[in-house]
């Protein structure tokens, strides 16, 4: 058996980390999409994205690794949990029964797609001799010096992929400014709205020159100004 | 570990995360399946970076948990802003841009 997996030289342990962290994935995953309480998928997300960054690991990627805990783990499943709290909802029925036989029909589809590229996988890794089938099949020989420490991947990045790197830095900048639009209430927009309607007409009565404090009120010695321009 | 095994697994659980996005009515748990399905690019992207040794898969997964932090920080907000207004998560009641 051993030698149609191609894992004659694969150690015994390594093969046992491998099969409980995938076990770990999908059972995680599963559960995460099937539990009517919206904090207990959200627990088993964390745990999948931990059996993941396991995972990572083992294809000695050890900056994405540590990066799929902090971010993913950490920050993104905080902001998950937050809105958990918010909305705070039992569903009656979490499945959806509405249109179910064109959803049953999509499930099927990704379901024939991924057995299909599963199918590929399989058989291309048993053509012998093969380019495709030496790379499916490697992955036990140890990889280039420094390959996925902070310091490697970082070179990359900075060397070939700078530009990527600066359009997600906007990108982010632009996900902080968007989330602060759409989650805002309409109270806080009609707040917003009165204060700059009444910092226009403090600025239409004083004329140009006057200094505005952040709140909209005229700045100290304003006030002469403003009669100043009164009588002017 | 070969890579094959790898893959087969990112195969399956990009499987799971879609029928995940496509049967639940929950939009917070729709989210959490598209940072499944997510995982499972990631996973694909570093087996295939591992095996020749090439950094690049590294560097795209950096940018693809970027782009995870982007999706779920503003799918996030508009579910909430959703909710705000309509006192609901539901998407099959979600249907205002359907008429």
């Amino acid at each position: 058996v051993l030698e149609t997996l191609s894992l004659t030289d694969v150690s015994p342990p390594e093969i046992a980390v491998f099969v409980i962290l995938a076990l770990g994935t999908l059972g995680g995953a599963l559960y995460t999409i099937t539990r009517r309480n919206p904090v207990t998928a959200v627990m088993s997300l964390v745990a999948t994205f931990f059996a993941l960054a396991a995972l990572y690991a083992t294809l000695d990627a050890h900056f994405v690794a540590v990066l799929q805990v902090l971010v993913y783990a950490g920050a993104i499943m905080v902001l998950f949990i937050f809105v958990v709290m918010i909305l705070n909802r039992e569903e009656v029925q979490p499945i959806s029964f509405k249109g179910i036989v064109t959803r049953a029909l999509g499930v099927m589809a990704v379901a024939y797609i991924s057995y299909l590229g599963a199918w590929v996988v399989w058989s291309q890794r048993a053509q012998k001799g093969s380019a495709i089938a030496s790379l499916l099949n490697s992955g036990s020989a140890a990889p280039p010096v420094g390959y996925g420490t902070v310091s490697g991947v970082g070179m990359s990045m900075f060397r070939e992929f700078v530009f990527p790197f600066e359009a997600i830095s906007l990108l982010l900048l632009v996900a902080i400014v968007g989330g602060l639009i759409v989650s805002r209430s309409a109270h806080q927009t009609e707040l917003a709205e009165e204060r700059a309607r009444h910092i226009e007409e403090v600025r239409a009565k004083a004329g140009p020159e006057i200094k505005l404090l952040p709140g909209g009120e005229p700045a100290e010695g304003a006030d002469d100004a403003h009669a100043a321009a009164g009588h002017h | 570990m070969p890579v094959y095994a790898y893959l087969l697994l990112s195969f399956v659980l990009f499987l799971i995360g879609t029928s995940g996005v496509i049967l639940r009515r929950n939009a917070l748990i729709v989210l959490m399946s598209i940072e499944l399905q997510l995982n499972a690019g990631n996973l694909a992207f570093l087996s295939f970076a591992r095996a020749p040794g090439d950094q690049k898969g590294n560097v795209f997964t950096f940018f693809v948990i970027a782009l995870a932090a982007a999706e779920a920080a503003v799918g996030l907000a508009i579910l909430v802003g959703i909710f705000r207004t309509r006192q609901t998560a539901n998407l099959d009641e979600i249907t205002l841009m359907k008429r």
